[in-house]
């Protein structure tokens, strides 16, 4: 650590020149007496100073939020040796807003004295947070030597994608092996009623059907839809990012992805995630609150990778994408490598649906508001509808989604065929 | 803190004045005020040096006008408050918008007042040597003292920025 002088002492010295220069110039006593403090000030911040002993820690109320949430970070500044005038600053990260409290402090500390300071910040951007990465400024009490150094005690909090509550969600139009909330298209034991049949001998006697068997004088019995669970797998498109930070397309999709997953994983379905981009990542599907964190983990991560490459997805193990799964496929559709993934996708008979996120508004968020970028917006909303609608053309699922709007609004505009017309075509 | 320091600025501008309410002094007065006020407010540590370095300049033409006794003792409050004025300002520029521990600012006037007070012990001495000091420059010519003071401010200050630009 080493002590500089600060610009302070060129102002001193300036006075001091001056009040010396003046004083003897005029054979003044009195104006060069008046130069005597800040001479006394300029020797005595002089002194050679011992470099302090100190321990800064960090702590943070939490180290797993979700956006918009808050965190609060104590540090706690521990003197082992006198400290006349201490200044702290810790950086705020990119998308993280000071909403209580100061991130930059001053302290005098005697020896062996701690202090504790505290502030809150709002995450407004999924991101893994590293705070604790302070600037430690030590002035001597005058302000005329300081000494600078760096205190790298990390702390890491990872903030998730917000999660907003999905109730209507997408049926799948086919169901897996294991009990969940989806209504099976096979018949078995269930409480949903399905059609009804004459008896044969097997059929147990509480599935007799009383009233169609008066009316046709023969037992008949109702069958039933057993309730499975069912896989789920999210697509998110990270081929291209639209928008200022915080407020891309994929931090749109990103959201809408953790939304989907975390209703699913409570319906007891299985859920996995490919993140279709310059890098093709995945998680193979799964339940349960570690699936959940997982999913989550992967979701702070997406972000563009650039590549001229296209991945295909015949990369992707077929544990990873099972051919009975839904596929929601998350994408601002700007990018014809992803628009050709999905295609081949529901050309597979995969059962498909894409949630197009529209980049217009981050689009407009990014740039300075003008008529002209109104007039061009209003231009790429109708040849995006014309894109959309040649999609749909095609046999594509699409579902829009502004960002703005809760999602389960743009998915109540979904009509898809119940099962059993599903399963009968 | 900025109430302060408008009070040790305005003693400055005004203590010439007391001296010599003349017009001339007002000129240098004003100006010196203004810049002194934008720097206060702005709070920055240049713009206050060139209020007080007029000030300076001011009291100087005020007593070399006058022709007045030395007055020790206003010449150290005159110091005193240049002194604590920019050492209030700076203080102020750095934590302004900051958190502020319990014991930083009882710390920073103890500091403050002890300087002053040395600064008091040191003119006291001076005062008292100073008879000593008119003996051992008897007979050596006063352009010779002038051109020695000068050259020893200038080169003061130019160590200083060499300093500051390490």
């Amino acid at each position: 650590m080493i002590w500089r002088p600060t610009p302070l002492n060129i102002s001193f010295m300036t006075l001091v020149g001056w009040a010396l220069f003046l004083g003897v110039l005029t054979g003044r006593a009195d104006v060069i007496v008046a130069a005597v403090p800040l001479i006394v000030a300029l020797m005595a911040a002089r002194r050679a100073m011992a470099p302090p002993e100190w321990q800064l820690t960090h702590e943070v109320s939490s180290d797993r939020v979700f956006e918009d949430d808050r965190v609060t970070v104590t540090v706690t500044l521990s003197a082992r040796t006198s400290m006349p005038l201490v200044e702290l600053l810790e950086p705020l990260p990119p998308l993280v807003h000071l909403e209580q409290g100061c991130n930059h402090a001053f302290f005098t500390l005697r020896p062996g004295e701690d202090v504790r300071w505290t502030f809150e910040l709002r995450c407004a951007g999924r991101q893994r947070l590293r705070l604790g990465d302070a600037h430690v400024r030590l002035w001597e009490p005058l302000g005329l030597v300081a000494a600078e150094t760096r205190d790298h005690q990390r702390t890491t909090v990872a903030v998730y994608p917000r999660v907003t509550r999905v109730q209507r969600l997408p049926r799948p139009a086919r169901t897996q092996t294991f009990v969940g909330n989806h209504v099976s298209a096979v018949q078995g034991e269930g409480i949903e009623p399905g059609e009804i049949r004459p008896f044969t001998s097997g059929d147990q006697i509480r599935h007799v059907n009383w009233r169609a068997t008066l009316r046709r004088g023969e037992l008949h019995v109702t069958q039933h839809h057993p309730e499975r669970n069912a896989d789920v797998i999210l697509m998110l498109d990270t081929l291209s990012a639209v928008g200022p930070d915080g407020g891309t397309a994929i931090d749109l999709a990103a959201r809408g992805a953790a939304s989907l997953a975390a209703a699913y994983l409570a319906r007891r379905d299985r859920v996995g995630l490919i993140e279709y981009g310059g890098v093709l990542r995945w998680v193979k599907p799964g339940s349960g609150r570690a699936q959940r964190e997982r999913l989550l983990d992967t979701l702070l991560r997406a972000s563009v990778v650039f590549t001229h490459v296209a991945k295909d997805l015949d990369l992707v193990p077929r544990r990873v994408l099972p051919p009975q799964a839904l596929i929601i496929a998350l994408s601002p559709l700007l990018d014809a490598r992803f628009v050709k993934a999905a295609t081949d996708l529901a050309a597979r008979r995969f059962d498909l649906i894409i949630v197009a996120i529209s980049p217009i508004a981050p689009a407009k968020a990014s740039v300075a508001r003008s008529p002209v970028a109104d007039v061009a917006a209003g231009l790429w909303a109708l040849d995006r509808r014309i894109e959309l609608d040649d999609l749909r053309r095609r046999g594509l699922t699409i579902v829009e989604w502004n960002g703005a709007d809760p999602l389960e609004t743009a998915l109540g505009a979904l009509r898809r065929p119940r099962f059993r017309s599903v399963v009968a075509g | 803190m900025r109430f302060v320091a408008f009070a040790l600025l305005l003693a400055l501008v005004a203590l010439p004045l007391a001296v010599l309410p003349s017009l001339p002094l007002a000129w240098l007065a004003v100006p010196g005020f203004i810049i002194g006020v934008v720097g206060v407010i702005a709070l920055s540590v240049p713009l206050v040096t060139a209020g007080a370095a007029l000030a300076l300049i001011e009291y100087t033409l005020a007593l070399t006008i006058t022709k007045t006794p030395v007055d020790v003792v206003t010449a150290a409050g005159f110091g005193a408050a240049v002194f604590l004025l920019l050492q209030l300002v700076h203080f102020a520029g750095r934590v302004h918008g900051a958190t502020i521990g319990s014991a930083v600012i009882a710390s920073q006037i103890r500091h403050w007042l002890a300087i002053v007070g040395i600064a008091s012990a040191v003119t006291i001495v001076l005062t008292i040597g100073a008879p000593a000091v008119r003996l051992a420059l008897t007979g050596v010519p006063l352009p010779l003292v002038v051109v020695a003071g000068a050259l020893g401010a200038l080169v003061t200050i130019g160590g200083v920025i060499a300093l500051a630009r390490r």
